[in-house]
């Protein structure tokens, strides 16, 4: 049964909308993501969602938080996604937050204290420069030490993971053939010194260098030995989902944004919606947004249930939202014409945040890539039903 | 005819290509080198040093004829050159002086026109830049406002251009203004204007695009006088001279010589991105995607090369090309995108300012590659964007 009924849901996208809309925007984006302190989005933001009972939205009762399922979630993000909300939501909550509620020990579940009331952020670093989107390529080590590990390794750039307090970092145990386990690594730690940069679309990140960080040996998720590599692609799926809804939101907003200006925008002596071909084009453009609104809530669906196809749904809702972003985004700057090439509007940085968004946890062509290995699976086991993962 | 039967090739013309290839090399600096490589923020005076060399060589204008101090290149020639200019990633050839308004001062001009403005162009010592398009008036070019009224010996300029690239680096601006407003056709009633940036009256502000760069303005003239002899031609014939150059710049706008270039930067990005350990030059996805971008540029180059050999390229082949031309472009830079959302698409903006020592994320070409990719975006908009280019082959062509 799902934590929130229908009302409560609609409750948080009707409070989550006004929000946004009210006190977000490209403009308040723009002043965040330009602004040259370290951060790049907005403390007073943050403390407002956690005010609002959003930032514990997923975290269980005993951290302060509701229990809602990524379906609630994503409800926030596509909100969030809508008006350019530039706070690292999604890497705090999902990844971080997730991979702490869903594998660490009772005690570790301390780590969760203060992210729902907005006073810690969680990142999370697994991705690095030599594995692409494959996410079973771990080069970094975590070496026994007498009391603990000592992390060596890179980690790519990764949106929010400059900002985080408490980082979990995905490392090989022992050496190059060791089971991967997830590190819970203060952000302070001594030898992890992160780069912190702008994605295309200004929301930050940071790429990492971690040089022999010492942590204790309660610092590993779980307390075991055991390969976290299936659980840690369960978190990238429910991320990559998560990055759906921010998608959906930003899609439809730049659609709706398109389809306005076309209404006003005069040449030829009409409308610029007045030419069937521009029509037709504003009308597969909100296809795209249907066609992607769908495939999501079919996969959010999935994963709340605990459906045994959740994986999969998730990879089509990314491969097909991918698409429909690409096409929405380059239409909507199309659309504009040299308006839509100005830094001052919000259709380009719609393009932008859905550029970024098209790439992260995996692009349309490398979920594809894994739907099509999953029909060499079903190749090899005609009988076999429909399996949970490839 | 459905097969254009080919002219057999020139060895003068391999002659040719060698040299060009050649100066490049030398001129090119490695200071130079390194800004172009990193697709980095090119200095004025380091752009304007480069096209002074080709200047002095005559190569700026080696496609005008000999008459107006050109060296009368034939169309092969032209595109050798351009070929392994673009090919050597050498600094773009800002259209404005010698393809576009040159030909029409060379074209339309007054004798002495011609003496004032087409040795600054053949050298490089004016900068130009294109005063066409206005805020109510983009693709509707001719509906545009900004409004020439002759005051004895001069016109007096008020109104708005926009989207003018170079503005900020230009010492003249070629204009189109309305003076005639009660002209039965608005395209009857417009005048082509050749103005100095300099004169009193005239504001330019900057227009900062999506990759952050400063490439575009906004230019304000506020009763500006320009004197009359500045006209070219014949007062409210502006709009057959710049039909006359739209022509010219259609065919240039493709820069179909750099797709080579970008595609060795793919290659070598596909050779230096792993995945899961392994190079992306060994994903079966990206090697087709790579096989098609490469047949998709033989057809294009094939395309250009049959329109140079018809002379002046018809009016299918000019829009079709600037069509493809952009689709092209497009495509490859958003595969070289793809590659890199392998490093989490992070952009600074700041390490395309040359002589940037911060801490890199991702690889060294990272920021100019997403910054062509943002500016090549307007690819499909400027020069007659993709809607206006097809309707103008179904009007002109299929008579629909
Ligand atoms: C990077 C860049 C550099 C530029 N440099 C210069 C310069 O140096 N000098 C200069 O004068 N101008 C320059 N321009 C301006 C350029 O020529 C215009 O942007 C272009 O003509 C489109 O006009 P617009 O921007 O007003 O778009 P609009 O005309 O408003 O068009 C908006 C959208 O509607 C579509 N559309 C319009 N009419 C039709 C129709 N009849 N049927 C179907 N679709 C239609 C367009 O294709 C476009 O997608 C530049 C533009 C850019 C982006």
């Amino acid at each position: 049964m799902p934590a929130f009924s229908s009302e409560e849901r609609q409750l948080l996208h009707d409070s989550a909308t006004e929000y946004f809309a009210d006190r977000y925007g490209p403009e308040r984006a723009l002043a965040l993501t330009r602004d040259d302190g370290p951060d790049g989005f907005g403390r007073a933001e943050w403390k407002s969602y956690a005010e609002l009972g959003w930032l514990g939205l997923m975290l269980p009762e005993d951290a302060g938080g509701s229990e809602g399922g990524l379906t609630e979630a994503a409800i926030l993000f596509a909100a969030a996604g809508a008006e350019l909300a530039a706070e690292p939501l999604i890497p705090c909550l999902v990844l971080g937050a997730g991979a702490v509620t869903g594998l660490g020990t009772e005690a570790q579940q301390a780590a969760l204290e203060g992210v729902a009331e907005g006073e810690k952020i969680l990142g999370f670093l697994h991705y690095e420069p030599g594995s692409g989107f494959a996410r079973d390529h771990v080069e970094t080590i975590a070496r026994p030490t007498a009391d603990g590990y000592a992390l060596t390794g890179d980690k790519a750039f990764s949106a929010g993971a400059h900002a985080a307090d408490l980082l979990v970092v995905s490392a090989r145990i022992g050496g190059p053939d060791g089971p991967v386990g997830l590190f819970l690594v203060p952000g302070d730690a001594g030898g992890l010194h992160r780069v912190p940069a702008p994605a295309l679309d200004g929301r930050r990140g940071a790429a990492a260098t971690l040089d022999g960080v010492a942590v204790s040996a309660d610092a590993l998720l779980g307390g075991t030995t055991d390969d976290r590599l299936a659980a840690i692609d369960r978190l990238l799926d429910r991320a990559a989902l998560a990055v759906c809804a921010d998608m959906l939101g930003a899609m439809t907003k730049a659609s709706e944004i398109t389809t306005d200006y076309l209404k006003t925008r005069e040449q030829f002596g009409q409308k610029l919606s007045s030419f069937q071909v521009l029509q037709h084009r504003l009308v597969d453009m909100r296809i795209c947004c249907e066609e992607s609104r769908a495939a999501i809530h079919a996969a959010l669906t999935a994963q709340d249930e605990n459906a045994p196809d959740a994986a999969i749904a998730a990879w089509r809702a990314k491969a097909e939202t991918a698409r429909a972003a690409r096409f929405v985004g380059g239409q909507g700057v199309q659309l504009h014409g040299g308006m839509g090439m100005t830094d001052d509007l919000g259709i380009g940085h719609y393009y932008k945040r859905l550029s970024v968004n098209e790439a992260l946890f995996g692009d349309a062509a490398w979920h594809i890539d894994r739907l099509a290995a999953r029909e060499d699976a079903r190749a090899a086991q005609p009988a076999a039903p429909e399996m949970a993962g490839a | 005819m459905f097969i254009n039967a080919a002219a057999p090739r020139d060895p003068n013309l391999e002659k040719f290509r060698m040299e060009v290839r050649e100066f490049c090399q030398t001129e090119i600096g490695p200071e130079m080198r390194r800004i172009l490589d990193l697709g980095q923020h090119l200095p004025k005076d380091m752009h304007d040093g480069w096209l002074k060399a080709l200047g002095r060589k005559g190569w700026l204008t080696g496609h005008w004829a000999k008459e107006h101090g050109g060296l009368g290149w034939t169309p092969e020639e032209s595109a050798i050159f351009r070929d392994e200019t673009d090919g050597a990633a050498a600094p773009w050839l800002a259209p404005f002086g010698v393809t576009m308004v040159g030909p029409v001062i060379y074209t339309f001009g007054t004798p002495e026109q011609k003496a004032r403005h087409l040795p600054g162009i053949r050298k490089n010592d004016v900068w130009w830049c294109q005063g066409y398009s206005e805020p109510g008036s983009g693709s509707d070019l001719a509906s545009l406002k900004t409004r020439a009224v002759r005051d004895g010996d001069d016109y007096v300029v008020n109104g708005q251009k926009i989207w003018t690239t170079l503005a900020h680096w230009a010492d003249w601006i070629f204009c189109l203004v309305r003076t005639d407003p009660d002209a039965p056709k608005k395209q009857q009633g417009i005048s082509f204007l050749l103005i100095d940036m300099k004169t009193p009256g005239i504001t330019v502000r900057p227009l900062i695009t999506l990759d952050l760069g400063h490439h575009l303005n906004e230019v304000f003239f506020e009763d500006v006088r320009v004197p009359a002899e500045n006209l070219i031609g014949e007062e409210n014939k502006g709009w057959d001279y710049a039909k006359f150059l739209l022509a010219h710049e259609r065919v240039g706008v493709a820069e179909i010589g750099k797709f080579g270039r970008y595609l060795a930067q793919l290659r070598k990005l596909l050779g230096e991105t792993r995945e899961g350990g392994r190079p992306l030059s060994e994903d079966p996805g990206f090697r087709r995607r790579l096989a098609e971008l490469e047949m998709n540029l033989s057809t294009l180059k094939a395309m250009h090369a049959d329109a140079l050999a018809q002379g002046t390229p018809g009016l299918i082949s000019a829009a079709a090309l600037k069509i493809r031309g952009s689709e092209l472009q497009q495509a490859i830079l958003q595969t070289m995108t793809d590659v890199l959302g392998r490093h989490g698409l992070a952009y600074q903006a700041d390490a395309l300012m040359a002589g940037w020592n911060g801490e890199l994320v991702g690889p060294e070409e990272s920021a100019g590659i997403l910054a062509e990719h943002l500016h090549r975006r307007a690819a499909t908009i400027y020069g007659g964007s993709s809607e206006i280019q097809r309707n103008i082959i179904a009007k002109g062509a299929l008579g629909l």
